[in-house]
């Protein structure tokens, strides 16, 4: 028992040294990235600091925050707290953050099956590096256990108590990546076209249940503000989309929640080469007839 | 459950607080408490297997008194043979039964005579090897008359079950495991401590050293035509490092586990790699499997004794059964075939008994002689591992092939290695690390058995703290099974 009491402080030090001093190759399972693919840094301080509310907010995955451009809604004051591969744990997580701040009209709720599926672990750590922790990020980790979401919140604690990443400050233009910031959480990717069009492998979607607990949780925390919401299916590759074979158990589970809800793979035709740069992105073509599209369902 | 599992972290404290301190009234009360947590932890897997173990249990049960109680050599003869058909048949059933309609109808097809081997979806019921070994050696040591049957079937069953060593041995013998189940135990504070310091070793070993290892084995075996040599080599040591870091990980959580329980279990290995020749290693290495078959097959076959023909037949015998065990695959019946090749000369030679202590004791470092040795044994099992790990003979063989071959003598690349968890320069610390441990206390039981012993509390605390933080920060984070589960 002593040595447990012994071990923990160890353990808690040991995570701030070794992620302090040693580079990313030696500590494989401290995954602290500030400012990485994304711009969750960025958007998480630009929201800080709006300064009233917005008439939508957008959520979900990458295909939020390279999907709804707010350039395509003139007239509209929009943000969107998109971020890598956010599962609802992330989403649930981020409302109870900053929904009271933004007090959005609207929520447009992107929902990609894959967010359903998968443990989460890619976002929490996206949102552990870049945005303040709270008790919420604990329960988050509690909810994934996993030891590199466990030890790169130790580490990001660290970091925010002996202010170690303050000077911290993110590009807008990623040349690596051909990304721009774009105010209002949007990431613009600089015109590229999709080349690999192949056949997918036939797969299915198997959600899991923590997922649908969070989402469920979400969409009674948005109801109970009396906010609208409507959900969404970006529009994906029409290879990649018909790859799964049980959409409609999607589609269907969607449905269930008594709020709008839109399959744009199904109410739209876009083609796989010339208006997505990957299998599941759209490019600035793609974005721009997507968002012209939902306008049109959402009038 | 695995022992690498948070369910396993959950199961081990619960069954630890009610044996010691709510089932420990009476033996028998201890005893059934066990059985019953050792039965939760098998059907874990798979529940519906649960009734072959019962029944492998109930037969051998049955066999052991119905031999005591016969009144004459046939009659106990019938006994002894009916367990060992019903044993083995299941054993073969699930373990053999597709190899052999394969090989059967491949035989039959190069006669010019196609048929279709009825192969079936059989699932291999884990742990089957081993409990059903236990249950073998039980048998043969009561119809020898070396041991009298057990007329308690909670104690024989727990015998056969003990959940630490249930799924991966180590296989344990009737004499030495049931006096222990059948005496009262009592909790020793030192025994238990000693205990979760070889659970931490185990642990550290599988989690850090096998799981990152078996990164860099698994992408160069599954994309070897596309290596070099000298990558292929790598990728051979790796393998090397990684079943020895799952086997002998596992052996150390188990005997662990049983330490808390107050039960000690068979030791099965003693730092094997650094063994002077073959037959060393094999006195190291899966030490239980091998007095297994030394004392239950090759002692029967006449071991040693007689003629140099009897002698090469025995160990060949010895070394194919043993491959064979280990899986229905002609690579594992040619990794045990080149250990009986590896280990004939010494035995020829009368030099197989020849590094029976343990090397360099007393020394820091070994004299320039023993490293040789150990460098060359080392070498020739990591060959040897090749078939182990290889998918089939025409995968090994072609691995073989690309290792003596010019692109030997190339320098590895890091790019070589883009797709592992851990970079090659964190992953040779962490083999350098963990050889210097196993090294410094290859006197011991197990590596950290001693480490410490005389050093301050808190200093051995810092050691121990050490080893967890090395587990947290490069631990592979998905649960993958023990290699030997599969057996």
């Amino acid at each position: 028992m002593l040595f447990v009491v012994f071990a923990i402080p160890v353990y808690l030090v040991s995570v701030l040294l070794w992620g302090w001093r040693f580079p990313q190759s030696f500590k494989p399972n401290i995954k602290y990235v500030k400012g990485g693919y994304g711009y969750t840094f960025s958007r998480l301080k630009e929201i800080k600091q709006l300064d009233k509310g917005v008439d939508i907010l957008f959520l979900g995955s990458s295909h939020a925050y390279r999907g709804f451009d707010p350039r395509n809604f003139p007239g509209m004051k929009t943000f969107n707290l998109g971020s890598n591969s956010q599962t609802p744990i992330q989403t649930d997580l981020l409302l109870q953050r900053y929904l009271d701040k933004v007090t959005p009209k609207m929520i447009i709720y992107e929902v990609f099956p894959n967010g359903f599926c998968i443990d989460g672990v890619e976002s929490a750590l996206d949102i552990i590096s870049n945005d303040k922790n709270d008790i919420g990020s604990v329960i988050m980790a509690f909810k994934i256990n996993d030891i590199p979401t466990y030890n790169t919140l130790i580490y990001s604690s660290w970091c925010e108590a002996l202010h170690l990443y303050n000077s911290f400050s993110e590009p807008v233009r990623k040349q690596k990546f051909n990304d721009t910031y774009i105010r209002g959480g949007y990431v613009e990717k600089d015109l590229q076209q999709f080349s690999d069009t192949c056949c997918e492998p036939a797969k299915q979607w198997e959600f899991r249940r923590e997922q649908i607990k969070a989402f469920e949780k979400t969409v009674t925390r948005i109801k109970t503000k009396k906010i609208e919401l409507v959900l969404v299916y970006a529009p994906v590759t029409s290879s990649f989309y018909h790859s799964y074979i049980n959409n409609q158990a999607f589609d269907s589970l969607m449905n269930t929640y008594n709020v709008s809800y839109y399959n744009f793979n199904e109410l739209m035709h876009l083609n796989d080469s010339l208006d997505f740069y990957d299998k599941h992105h759209l490019n600035r073509d793609g974005v721009a007839a997507f968002n012209k599209e939902l306008k049109h369902h959402l009038k | 459950m695995l022992f690498n599992s948070f369910s396993f972290a959950l199961f081990l404290p619960v069954v630890f607080f009610i044996y010691w301190f709510i089932a420990n009234r009476n033996l028998k009360i201890q005893n059934s408490f066990l059985l019953i947590a050792s039965y939760y932890f098998y059907s874990c897997w798979d529940w519906r297997f649960l009734f072959l173990l019962m029944f492998s249990t109930l037969l051998d049960f049955y066999t052991g008194i119905k031999m005591s109680e016969a009144d004459n050599q046939q009659r106990k003869r019938v006994w002894f043979l009916l367990s060992i058909i019903v044993n083995l048949g299941f054993l073969g059933f699930f373990k053999y039964y597709n190899f052999f309609t394969e090989t059967f109808a491949e035989a039959l097809s190069n006669l010019g005579l196609n048929v279709n081997p009825w192969v079936l979806n059989i699932i291999l019921p884990v742990g089957i090897s081993f409990y059903t070994f236990h249950g073998l050696s039980y048998v043969i040591d009561v119809y020898n008359n070396k041991i009298t049957a057990e007329r308690n079937f909670v104690d024989y069953a727990v015998f056969v079950s003990f959940f630490p060593l249930l799924v991966a041995g180590p296989i344990e013998r009737a004499t030495h495991l049931l006096p222990q189940i059948k005496r009262k135990r009592v909790f020793n504070y030192n025994q238990a401590v000693d205990g979760l310091r070889q659970i931490l070793w185990g642990l550290f070993k599988k989690v850090v050293i096998a799981d990152n290892c078996a990164d860099y084995a698994n992408l160069i075996f599954n994309n070897s035509s596309h290596y070099p040599g000298s990558v292929l080599l790598l990728g051979a040591i790796f393998f090397a490092f990684q079943i020895y870091g799952d086997f002998s990980g596992y052996s150390d959580i188990a005997l662990g586990t049983a330490r808390l329980f107050g039960i000690e279990l068979l030791r099965n290995f003693s730092f094997p790699y650094f063994s002077r020749d073959i037959a060393e290693f094999w006195r190291r290495w899966h030490i239980s499997l091998s007095s297994w078959f030394r004392d239950y097959l090759y002692i029967p076959l006449g071991g040693s004794k007689g003629g140099t023909w009897k002698k090469i037949r025995n160990t060949f015998i010895i070394f194919i059964v043993s491959g064979f065990w280990h899986g229905a695959n002609w690579t594992f019946i040619a990794w045990g075939a080149l250990n009986a090749i590896y280990f004939l000369p010494l035995m020829l030679t009368n030099r197989n008994r020849n590094n029976m202590e343990i090397v360099a004791q007393g020394r820091i470092l070994p004299a320039p002689q023993e490293l040789i040795s150990m460098i060359i044994t080392f070498g020739l099992t990591v060959l040897a591992w090749v078939f182990f790990r290889a998918e089939n003979m025409e995968h090994a063989l072609s691995y073989f092939s690309g290792i003596f071959s010019l692109s030997l003598l190339t320098v590895p690349k890091g790019s070589d290695f883009i797709s592992t968890a851990i970079a090659p320069a964190p992953m040779f610390c962490l083999l350098a690390f963990f050889n210097i441990i196993e090294w410094i206390g290859r006197a011991q039981p197990y590596a950290i058995a001693n480490i410490g012993t005389g050093w301050h509390r808190l200093l051995r605390w810092a050691f121990y703290s050490f080893i967890i933080v090395l587990m947290g920060v490069y631990m592979k984070t998905d649960e993958s099974p023990f290699i030997y589960f599969q057996f």
